[in-house]
């Protein structure tokens, strides 16, 4: 049994003229969180179906789980559980309903399936709701059944499209609980969000794309230190002008400084001394009223990654 | 991936198609009651602007006069009844009726000693369609009645031979034609509306990630559709057979030539539905398909009737066929020169192609939404 389980290979998506994914190679381990991020349009959603078969890739090649997804996408499905970001629930069915209707889709056996169903909506707790119509259910409660349908076939691979995407706090901790479940099972776990806590709470790998291209690949933890090792947030009176953001931007060890109002966010690699150097610099220029040290997000990685700019 | 999961997948999803249209009754009554308001609204049309309504005032009682007003009656161009002067003018003014027309005093003994009549008819010409029926009608009353009243006196007759066994109504006519685009608005209808469902509510991902054809998928909700469409059409048949009183003469013709219709309908419902992806939309293009087709099919008489430009028109519609198909099944004759093998032919090529366009753009367009 092969020990990767999805490898693309130079994959290409093209729409006309538009690239929407542009030469991307990667590998998804088994057994492993891996997370697809990027912003809104990078081509995510597109790698995602051409991944299931659901779209065809212009060039470059797909293996899932051992198979081509070019020549064999209904195997692939078959070992694929997907829990897309719409739920894609028959809301005026009820949840039972909902189970046995995807249980004839992927042909689980009926022996049995009773007793599946019932143990499925006991972890998601609506066991009691089995009987009632889905529109009548919370979003986190949707959620929870959109899960646990994609669980019933026992896929190999499952891919979760914004898993907490409009769900209440208790929720979304319920969510991750039982994604770490999942992984824990061996199910390998493929998620694409723009919650970046959620990314760095649940995935042992991050790819970032951007504009259909790969920009980083590594864990949560090794894509933080990328960025540097510490933000200093310093807040100064007088607000901090272009000269002392220039003379710090200077300093050996500071990966970035950026002046707001009265505040001053440094990026700085090389630990104390780099940021004895700073505060030194910052104080011969202005009054340095508060200084926080802490290390760096996934949102200030994604950003200097992908950039500011609002996408469509 | 067997027959045995092909079959349960086409079960499970035809199944829920028929679920989801009755627990969402608007949908099911649009889907089964759009039809038969189609038959009741063409059959309602038909009735009220065959037949004018007038006024007729006896200022002559005789045998004579009694004896015209039953030729007028018998001309299957009136509504008549009887009013005096005073009134008949006051409803004409009112516009309640279309026309007064006057037996004038004297009319028996004016027949009797051969003199000149002069009939007063006083029209209501604010529509000519209307007008026309009575410039019509009323001079072929008069012949009518002379021809029965003074056989001796009319030389001049038509001789009249039938190329059909029996007359049919016009109403007849029409109800078994407009089933017939009942038949096509009811399939077009659920079938689309079924489609365009899941992409509207994105439960179209769970479809298309099915381990199976995309086929498969199709022909669920083509059945689906089919368990809806066909309660629409028994309705349509109930109505036709029991409150128009049109019996099919060849039942078997009517049960094949139906299936058929429904067969290429609901699979072009599949190509509407995976296009527009927005119910709203699927419903009334559905009907917007309708209309125009209906009436350039030959509804109202044989589509060879029509003339050059039309009658080509009505030639390459599918409906054609299909409305000469079933006046065959229920009236027991040709309309058209093609005959019934041709129409069949015609009828299953147009049902294959519209299947093959369904499966191509149901599985090209897959879950894309």
């Amino acid at each position: 049994m092969t020990e990767t389980a999805i490898e693309l290979t130079g994959l290409t998506k093209r729409f006309g003229s538009f690239t929407a994914v542009d030469d991307l190679s990667l590998q998804v381990e088994r057994g492993e969180i891996f997370g697809l991020l990027g912003p809104n349009g990078s081509g995510k959603t597109t790698t995602i179906n051409m991944i299931s078969g659901l779209s065809h890739p212009t060039s470059g090649a797909i293996t899932v789980l051992g198979t081509n997804v070019l020549t064999d996408p209904r195997t692939i499905r078959r070992s694929l559980g997907t829990v897309p970001q719409e739920n894609a629930l028959y809301e005026e069915l009820t949840a039972e309903a909902n189970l046995r209707f995807h249980a004839d889709l992927f042909d689980v056996p009926k022996k049995g399936l009773d007793k599946k169903i019932t143990e499925l909506l006991e972890l998601a707790q609506l066991q009691e709701r089995r009987k009632s119509r889905v529109s009548t259910f919370s979003g986190g409660m949707k959620r929870r059944l959109a899960l646990v349908r994609a669980m019933l076939h026992e896929p190999e691979l499952l891919y979760f499209d914004e898993p907490t995407l409009g769900v209440d706090v208790q929720s979304r901790h319920d969510l991750w609980d039982r994604i770490l479940e999942l992984k824990q099972r061996g199910t390998t776990v493929l998620i694409t969000s723009n919650y970046l806590e959620e990314a760095n709470a649940l995935c042992d790998r991050l790819a970032i794309i951007d504009r259909g291209r790969l920009v980083a690949l590594d864990s949560p933890s090794n894509l933080r230190r990328s960025f540097g090792d510490t933000v200093l947030e310093m807040r100064t009176r007088p607000a901090p002008g272009d000269d002392v953001v220039r003379k710090v931007r200077a300093l050996p060890g500071v990966v970035s400084a950026i002046a707001s109002d009265s505040s001053l966010k440094v990026t700085v690699e090389g630990g104390a001394d780099v940021t004895g150097k700073v505060v030194t610099e910052v104080v011969g220029w202005t009054s340095l009223e508060e200084i926080q040290s802490r290390e760096p997000s996934l949102d200030e990685v994604f950003l200097s990654l992908t950039g500011r700019e609002l996408r469509e | 991936m067997s027959v045995r999961h092909n079959l349960r997948v086409v079960r499970a999803v035809a199944g829920a198609d028929i679920r989801l249209t009755l627990r969402e009754p608007l949908f099911a009554i649009i889907g089964v009651l759009v039809p038969i308001n189609f038959l009741l609204l063409f059959l309602l049309f038909a009735i009220s602007g065959g037949q004018a309504p007038i006024a007729v005032v006896m200022n002559d009682r005789g045998p004579l006069a009694e004896q015209f007003v039953q030729a007028m009656g018998n001309s299957s161009s009136f509504i008549i009844h009887t009013a005096s002067a005073a009134d008949a003018e006051r409803e004409i003014r009112s516009g309640s009726i279309v026309a007064v027309v006057t037996v004038p005093q004297e009319f028996d003994a004016a027949l009797a000693a051969k003199a000149r009549i002069d009939i007063p008819v006083e029209v209501n010409n604010l529509n000519v369609d209307f007008t026309n029926d009575i410039r019509r009608a009323v001079p072929l009353s008069i012949m009518s009645f002379y021809a029965d009243a003074f056989p001796a006196q009319v030389v001049v007759t038509a001789r009249e031979s039938d190329v059909q066994a029996q007359d049919t109504g016009y109403i007849p006519y029409l109800a078994v034609s407009i089933m017939v685009a009942g038949l096509m608005l009811a399939s077009l209808l659920q079938s689309s509306v079924n489609t365009a469902r899941d992409y509207e509510l994105g439960t179209i991902k769970e479809l298309a990630l099915a381990p199976v054809s995309r086929l498969t998928i199709g022909v669920g909700k083509v059945l689906g559709a089919a368990a809806l469409a066909a309660a629409s059409a028994l309705l349509l048949l109930a109505v036709v057979i029991f409150f128009i009183g049109v019996h099919p003469l060849h039942p078997f013709e009517v049960l094949g030539f139906g299936l058929l219709i429904l067969a290429a309908f609901l699979a072009l419902g599949v190509l509407v539905g995976t296009l527009v992806r927005r119910r709203q939309q699927a419903i009334p293009l559905s009907i917007a398909a309708v209309l125009p087709l209906f009436f350039l099919s030959g509804p109202f008489g044989p589509a060879n009737w029509l003339g050059a430009i039309p009658g080509a028109i009505a030639a390459a519609s599918p409906l054609t066929y299909a409305i000469a198909a079933f006046q065959h099944a229920f009236h027991g004759y040709q309309t058209a020169p093609q005959g019934l093998t041709a129409d069949a032919i015609v009828l299953a090529v147009f049902t294959a192609v519209a299947v093959a366009l369904a499966a191509f753009a149901f599985g090209r367009r897959g879950a894309r939404q």
